[in-house]
């Protein structure tokens, strides 16, 4: 709301430096966000509050001021020059919908010099930010601007008359408006229409055929409240926005509306202008003032401070509050119409919070106490975090927006959620996959000379799940390019799908969700024959693999890039392992290294699981120390190569318990597998 | 002249020091250094050892010349050993081919995002200060995000939360806020929580809005809980986030689930509040950082907590846009255009 300082003066005194008052209103919650000198007047632009209407004019700012200078308000007089007759006898107004309009009021006044403004009320209109039109409008902008009532002048020749009824629009009913947009009407719109049709729409903005021009010289001026609500709903479904209805579905002061038109008449009567004698004013069910009881208790316990019960009073009334002491320190307070703001006993210790002083308030330091601990997710995610910061992966953040043609292209199997008014239509989805914005990320990367990407987000995905919708906490992954700088010691590798599979692996181990396995799977996101299911406890928890050239096409990437991705909720559901120590071992172990043929479509991990379920006595792990294929091997075959260690926990192991072991696993792979030993492959 | 026997000793004496030279002399590591040591001087069959018992055997006369010939062999024994020992246990100096002054070998370590090191920051503090952390989805519907917060239906104040919307009554939630009425609906007080999370707005992105960001919530609900309380707990996490010198101000406000509402500026960093024409505080020299407030009454209505019998305070503010602030990041877009060159910094925070 701008505020013209010199306008501010013609309420209330003003004299402390402009720091030093700019600072004050801060504290008592008026923020100037910015102010300008213009032609010798101050123009500040304070911040205001929704619930706050009785600022949006120059006399709301002057009581707060007054109040916080502990002064009171200039009295201004209107007086009017009048006719013998009554508006009654112009117009006849008749309320048809009280519930959207509780009071009507308006004033008649004849024979007015239409023309341009004089300086004073130029200045005053374009210190607004206005731009002067003709002295009537500009008369309405003023009152509203020094008041926060809107009013509307309707040139009275241009309203089949008399009867001037508020009701709400018929079917098929529309209107010009002031901006020269013809707007259709609905029924639940409330409209001001005389005998024929809607001559402006209530609250919002009037109708151009009933405007004010230069023309003009018998004005009716409207000063009425509306309903908050229906204002809003018009303006937003009309989507018109006038400084009329900011203030109307804010609540206007409903006393002061007799006032505000008076005032408009009375400015026009300097304009040649006769007022009829008495204004209308249909006001069916007077309101009466909210009474509220303060507990001086209250205060105390919600402050943390004890104020005195002089202050409270002081503060209350000079903000126009009405008091009645009901025993000691417990009031009954009358609320004044123009704060539609106050309602609760909260209310009212906030006001006088705000004139004793925040900053007057003592600062408590509450005992530290821990009522629960912090839930465990959290750590999980901190581990999985090290894991991957430990692997070389950057964590980054995307937006959870999704463009409608990618994600067609992804084809994740999951229904995505759409939102009604995106910011633009390439963000008109939330996202079913993290594999998109790791994609964008990499190109983004990779087009600003970063050639090694390695990255992972945790965040959501969403979709729809039959009428609901749902979302989830997943893990992605993507890896592309040179693991590391170039150095003097030698190149850095390349990313690969075992450096990905690792990177899940330490994830998984980390949190002890082991033993977990990998099954083929022939996701959309991969190439066919490099992907993979990720399981644990036999449900899957995600996938990996390399990203299919279908999806590095959408962004332009050349290949390869592996990719994975996990539903943290679906696993953080499940138990991990339990933690358990076990103490190192007494006896030293013997390790045994077995070198054989197997067929090459025989995958490691069958070979793996039959070691696994296998029982071979003092075995304690084996692992693969090599792997290859071609060259001097036949071309249906492939060579590994095995570690065992073996360990007697009890005793040192003899070798003969060694090789009884060894020749063990031996006969089984060989039933298994129908491996083939290799020469010097077996352990003497 | 010497006697013939005590020639003959010097003969024998010559003849380990000549095996002491030769042998000495092919000593390439400790461990074979231990070994001659061990053969000339090792207690019971060491060759000095042995040498001494055959002094015994000498007249009278000529032990004392015997002892002085095996004494200057010993001493040439001990001298030689302590020598070696030396030489071998100074290391080699490069002979070159290795230029010590390269650059060692790295072990690279990912980055975490700014976002997420800044809101652990922030977690960090409140888990010490007894809180515990809670969530709650995003896609929110339209009573948890406004109506139970006493937004009403069609109020004003619901333009400042611009909102991206599913259906009319689901949407992307505005803020953390929706959190404080599903853990009051489900738990009793005391309450003494901090929600982080993602909240969405309808913004079109520039350096300073995005229609994505980050959030913290706080709320601590239970009896005798004051403004006091706000302040004290705010201005001790204020100051352990951005040092204890920090200047804070509390200024009235309005939220309409707060009541009475506190906005938290803090002294600008950028300008140190001296500089008139400053981009970050405009010149005020105060820093919005959070917005604050007593639970408002009807809050508690909703959630079937009595505001007779308990009170409480909560805050809420943006961990990306704190973040900008306290990195001097001029572009909020940066956190989300995740450019390595940007994230790989924060390694080093």
């Amino acid at each position: 709301m701008k505020i013209s300082l010199a306008w501010l003066r013609e309420y209330v005194d003003v004299e402390s430096p402009l720091p030093e008052f700019l600072d004050r209103l801060t504290m008592i919650g008026l923020v100037v966000e910015e102010w300008k000198e213009i032609n010798g007047d101050i123009i500040l632009d304070v911040e205001t509050y929704a619930n706050r209407p009785d600022t949006l004019g120059h006399l709301g700012m002057a009581r707060e001021v007054a109040a916080m200078l502990r002064s009171s308000l200039k009295e201004q007089t209107w007086p009017l020059t009048e006719l013998p007759a009554k508006t009654s006898a112009f117009v006849d107004v008749q309320i048809l919908d009280e519930d959207l309009c509780p009071r009507y009021c308006g004033i008649v006044v004849t024979g007015v010099k239409t023309g341009p403004s004089p300086d004073w009320l130029r200045a005053k209109i374009e210190a607004m930010g206005l731009r002067p039109i003709n002295n009537v409008v500009d008369v309405t902008n003023y009152v509203l601007f020094a008041t926060g009532q809107p009013i509307h002048a309707f040139d009275l020749a241009k309203i089949a008359g008399p009867r001037l009824a508020i009701r709400r629009a018929k079917k098929g009913e529309a209107i010009r408006t002031l901006e020269g947009k013809t707007v259709a009407l609905s029924t639940d719109m409330l409209v001001i229409a005389d005998e024929k049709r809607p001559v402006a729409i209530a609250g919002v903005i009037g109708g151009e055929e009933s405007a004010v021009t230069d023309a003009t010289q018998d004005v009716f001026i409207e000063s009425a409240t509306f309903d908050p609500v229906s204002v809003r709903k018009t303006r937003k479904a009309l989507e018109i926005q006038t400084d009329a209805c900011y203030r109307f579905e804010r609540g206007a002061d409903i006393a002061f509306a007799p006032q505000a038109a008076i005032m408009a008449a009375s400015l026009l009567t300097q304009f040649g202008g006769k007022a009829a004698k008495e204004p209308v004013d249909i006001y069916p069910k007077p309101r009466k003032l909210k009474e509220i009881v303060l507990r001086g208790r209250r205060i105390s316990d919600l402050l943390g401070v004890d104020i005195d019960d002089e202050f409270v009073e002081m503060t209350l009334g000079d903000l126009g509050f009405g008091l009645t002491a009901n025993q000691h320190s417990i009031w009954r307070v009358q609320v004044p119409s123009f704060r539609v703001d106050i309602e609760r006993e909260a209310d009212l210790i906030e006001e006088i919070a705000r004139f004793y002083g925040y900053d007057k308030i003592p600062v408590v330091v509450p005992p530290l106490e821990v009522l629960e601990a912090v839930p465990s997710d959290r750590e999980k995610i901190q581990k999985l975090s090290q894991a991957l910061f430990h692997h070389g992966f950057d964590e980054v953040i995307n937006q959870s927006f999704a463009d409608p043609e990618k994600e067609a292209v992804f084809r994740s199997g999951k229904a995505p959620v759409e939102i009604r008014n995106p910011i633009s239509t390439k963000a008109s989805l939330l996202r079913t996959t993290l594999l998109g914005g790791l994609l964008e990320n990499t190109a983004w990367n990779r087009n600003r000379g970063t050639e090694g990407v390695h990255i992972f987000e945790i965040g959501n995905i969403y979709f729809r799940n039959e009428d609901a919708t749902a979302e989830k906490l997943h893990l992605g992954l993507s890896t592309t390019g040179p693991l590391g700088t170039p150095h003097w010691k030698g190149r850095p590798g390349e990313a690969n799908f075992f450096h990905l599979k690792g990177a899940v692996e330490a994830c998984l181990e980390s949190l002890r969700y082991a033993p977990f396995s990998f099954k083929e799977d022939g996701h959309p996101f991969f190439e066919e024959d490099y992907s993979l299911a990720v399981l644990y406890k036999g449900e899957k928890i995600g996938r990996m693999g390399q990203v299919h050239s279908r999806l590095l096409d959408l962004y332009s990437l050349g290949g390869p890039v592996y990719a994975a991705e996990l539903d943290l909720d679906l696993l953080f559901g499940k138990q991990p392992r339990p933690f358990e120590y076990v103490p190192p071992p007494k006896f030293p172990s013997v390790v045994r290294d077995l070198s054989f043929l197997v067929d090459r479509d025989v995958p490691f991990q069958e070979i793996k699981q039959a070691l696994d379920k296998m029982v071979v006595p003092y075995l304690e792990e084996f692992s693969i120390i090599d792997h290859y294929a071609g060259g001097r091997i036949p071309r249906d075959k492939k060579s590994l190569s095995l570690r065992f260690t073996f360990r007697n926990p009890k005793a040192t192991l003899l070798a003969k318990d060694v090789d009884k072991a060894e020749q063990k696993i031996i006969k089984n792979l060989k039933s298994a597998f129908k491996i083939q030993l290799r020469e010097g492959g077996e352990s003497p | 002249m010497l006697s013939p026997n005590i020639r003959k000793f010097k003969t024998t004496i010559d003849v380990y020091r000549t095996k002491l030279e030769e042998q000495s002399a092919q000593i390439q590591d400790l461990r074979a250094l231990e070994e001659l040591h061990h053969q000339f001087l090792s207690r019971k069959r060491g060759t000095i050892t042995l040498l001494f018992e055959q002094l015994k055997e000498f007249d009278p006369e000529e032990k004392p010349a015997a002892g002085q010939l095996l004494n200057a062999l010993k001493n040439e024994v001990q001298e030689r050993f302590s020598a070696l020992e030396t030489k071998l246990k100074t290391p080699a100096k490069p002979k070159g081919e290795i230029d010590i002054s390269l650059p060692g070998e790295k072990l690279y370590w990912g980055a975490p995002h700014p976002v997420r090191l800044f809101q652990q920051e922030i977690e960090n503090i409140f888990v010490s200060m007894g809180f515990s952390i809670e969530g709650g989805p995003e896609i929110e519907t339209d009573y948890y995000n406004f109506e139970a917060l006493n937004f009403p239906p069609h109020h004003p104040a619901r333009d400042d939360w611009d909102t991206l919307y599913i259906t009319d009554k689901l949407l992307l939630r505005t803020h953390t806020s929706p959190v404080q009425i599903r853990v009051m609906e489900k738990k009793k007080p005391p309450i003494k929580i901090i929600i982080p999370g993602k909240v969405f707005r309808r913004e079109t992105p520039d350096p300073t809005h995005l229609p994505m960001f980050f959030q913290i919530e706080g709320l601590v609900v239970d009896k005798g809980i004051t403004f006091a309380h706000l302040k004290g707990t705010l201005e001790y996490f204020l100051k352990r986030l951005f040092g204890e010198r920090i200047k804070i101000r509390f200024r009235p406000s309005f939220f309409p689930f707060t009541e009475p509402s506190a906005e938290v500026d803090i002294e600008c960093l950028a300008c140190g509040a001296k500089n008139p024409d400053c981009r970050i505080c405009g010149g005020t020299g105060w820093k919005e950082i959070l917005g604050s407030g007593m639970v408002d009454p009807q809050v508690f209505k909703n959630v079937n907590i009595d505001p007779e019998t308990y009170s409480g305070w909560a805050f809420g503010m943006g961990i990306d846009r704190t973040a900008m602030f306290a990195f001097g990041i001029s572009d909020m877009r940066y956190f989300f255009e995740n450019d390595l060159r940007f994230i790989r910094q924060f390694t080093l925070k």
